[in-house]
């Protein structure tokens, strides 16, 4: 009888306890500061002054600087061409991408690439930079960016340019966001300290949707 | 495709004419944004507003960066470049330019249809264009008759007359654009490869005469851009976190069923 009743016991918690030790000792989404926080800094005022050298002192009009307006030719940025996260074991080939004919952002169809939003800064740039790839697909499996979930605070960060050039960066973020509420405006801002935006699917698989619930996003901000 | 008609007009060097220039909801600031640029040929000139220099030696075809000016009235004259500062007649003048808080405009020094120096400004639109795109804007400031604005070989403008302007929103990237008499094939300015940047604005003026030549002048305004609407990024669900494991789940069931027959055999042994 004692043992039919410690029968009871043992299994009533394993019942219980497996899943509730796995919510308790599961790894926790979200790890470093909040990615509005890692994101957003004080924006210099943008508006000049209305005093300058230039300008007598009882003026109120700014100085002036003059440009030819004859149509130039501008020098593109150096694109990024290759993404690695050592800790994570990513090392991926970045492709410039854009949107697509929904507004979304375009991705590369391989998954094993991934694309830099090129309509925004470039790396070392002012702003926003952001890479994003697929989690997984169907057909090609999972996706090289599907260990960033587990990215934590301090991951190094290496986007080499076309001119071979390396930017090192430092992960100072790192969330799963419901995609109907990421900032989008913040993720992708061309203005302030240069970030790093690194984002993929996560959370739930929405399989009538045949899409995830999240984005994974990660920031980095430059090593110094 | 836009069209608007400049209903901005200003009596050039008549004293108290109003100009309104139009305001952008957007910017709520006490200042405005205004640019000048320079379309009159051969006539260096000197920029004067409320009786002070603004611009000294303000060269043709160029145009200078954007100015935050307290909004308020302003009394514009430019003096040819040589004449002593300030002195003899105004080439060009309007006084009483009102330069309302927000607005965003270029005031643009230059020809009309006929070769008379005037003075126009235009509204500019800085409102945002979907992610992806640019905004390209023509303006006819030149001493010509009507023009087509074509890009690559394809009329886009059709039919600008001076003081006009013709706005699209198109993809961004290179367009190789030139400038013909309006439904000919005659050539007029160009070809000329613009780069329309996403999410800017890019304003081409055609300026000049048929004596001193055409020529293209370019401004370009930036913060016009918008975010894409989200990053599609998986499609498999092979990361899928929607809640606990199967075998954790089977592990649960079988500590239940565990319990349960333990908890009969507790209850028979008892009888």
């Amino acid at each position: 009888m004692r043992r039919a009743a410690a029968g009871v016991v043992l299994g009533l918690s394993v019942a219980v306890g497996a899943p509730v030790a796995w919510q308790v000792t599961e790894e926790p989404v979200a790890a470093g500061a909040s990615v509005e926080r890692a994101l957003s800094a004080p924006v210099p005022p943008s508006v000049p002054s209305g005093e300058g050298p230039a300008v007598a002192p009882a003026s109120t009009l700014p100085p002036v600087t003059v440009r030819d307006a004859a149509p130039a030719a501008t020098a593109p940025a150096p694109v990024p061409v290759r993404l690695a996260v050592p800790a994570l074991g990513i090392e991926a080939p970045v492709d410039p991408v854009g949107v697509r004919g929904d507004g979304q952002m375009a991705l590369p169809d391989d998954v094993d690439r991934v694309g830099w939003y090129r309509f925004g800064p470039a790396p070392g740039t002012a702003g926003s930079t952001v890479l994003a790839g697929h989690v997984d697909d169907r057909d090609q499996g999972l996706g090289v960016l599907a260990p960033l979930r587990d990215a934590a605070v301090g991951d190094r960060i290496e986007v080499i340019d076309a001119a071979g050039a390396a930017t090192g960066w430092r992960v100072v973020s790192r969330d799963v966001i419901e995609k109907r509420a990421l900032p989008l405006d913040q993720l992708f801002g061309r203005a302030g300290p240069p970030r790093l935006v690194l984002l993929t699917c996560g959370g739930p698989f929405l399989p009538d949707l045949g899409a995830y619930r999240d984005n994974v996003v990660v920031v980095a901000e430059p090593l110094p | 495709m836009t069209r608007t008609r400049t209903a901005l007009g200003i009596a050039v060097g008549a004293t108290g004419t109003l100009l309104a220039l139009g305001t952008s909801p957007a910017l709520a600031a006490d200042t405005a944004t205004v640019s000048v640029l320079h379309g009159v040929p051969d006539t260096p000139v000197d920029v004067y507003a409320n009786g002070e220099r603004l611009i000294d030696d303000f060269q043709p075809g160029t145009l200078t960066d954007p100015l935050q000016l307290p909004a308020g009235t302003y009394d514009l004259a430019l003096f040819p470049a040589d004449a002593a500062d300030g002195s003899g007649n105004p080439l060009l003048s309007a006084d009483g330019v009102s330069v309302p808080a927000g607005a965003n405009a270029t005031v643009v020094a230059h020809l009309d249809a006929g070769g008379a120096p005037k003075l126009t400004p235009f509204v500019n639109d800085t409102s945002a264009v979907p992610a992806g795109q640019a905004r390209v804007v023509v303006r006819h400031t030149a001493a010509a008759p009507a023009v087509d604005i074509r890009a690559g070989g394809q009329v886009v403008a059709p039919g600008l007359a001076n003081p006009d302007e013709a706005s699209l929103t198109v993809p961004a990237g290179t367009v190789s654009a030139d400038v013909v008499l309006a439904g000919t094939g005659t050539v007029a300015i160009g070809p000329a490869d613009l780069t329309l940047a996403e999410g800017t604005t890019t304003i081409v003026y055609a300026w000049g005469s048929q004596d001193a030549g055409f020529d293209l002048a370019v401004q370009t305004i930036s913060g016009s851009h918008s975010s894409p609407s989200g990053v599609p990024g998986g499609t498999a669900g092979l990361v899928d976190d929607g809640g606990v494991p199967m075998p954790l789940v089977a592990l649960s069931l079988a500590g239940l069923a565990g319990a349960g027959i333990a908890a009969r055999r507790l209850s028979t042994s008892r009888v």
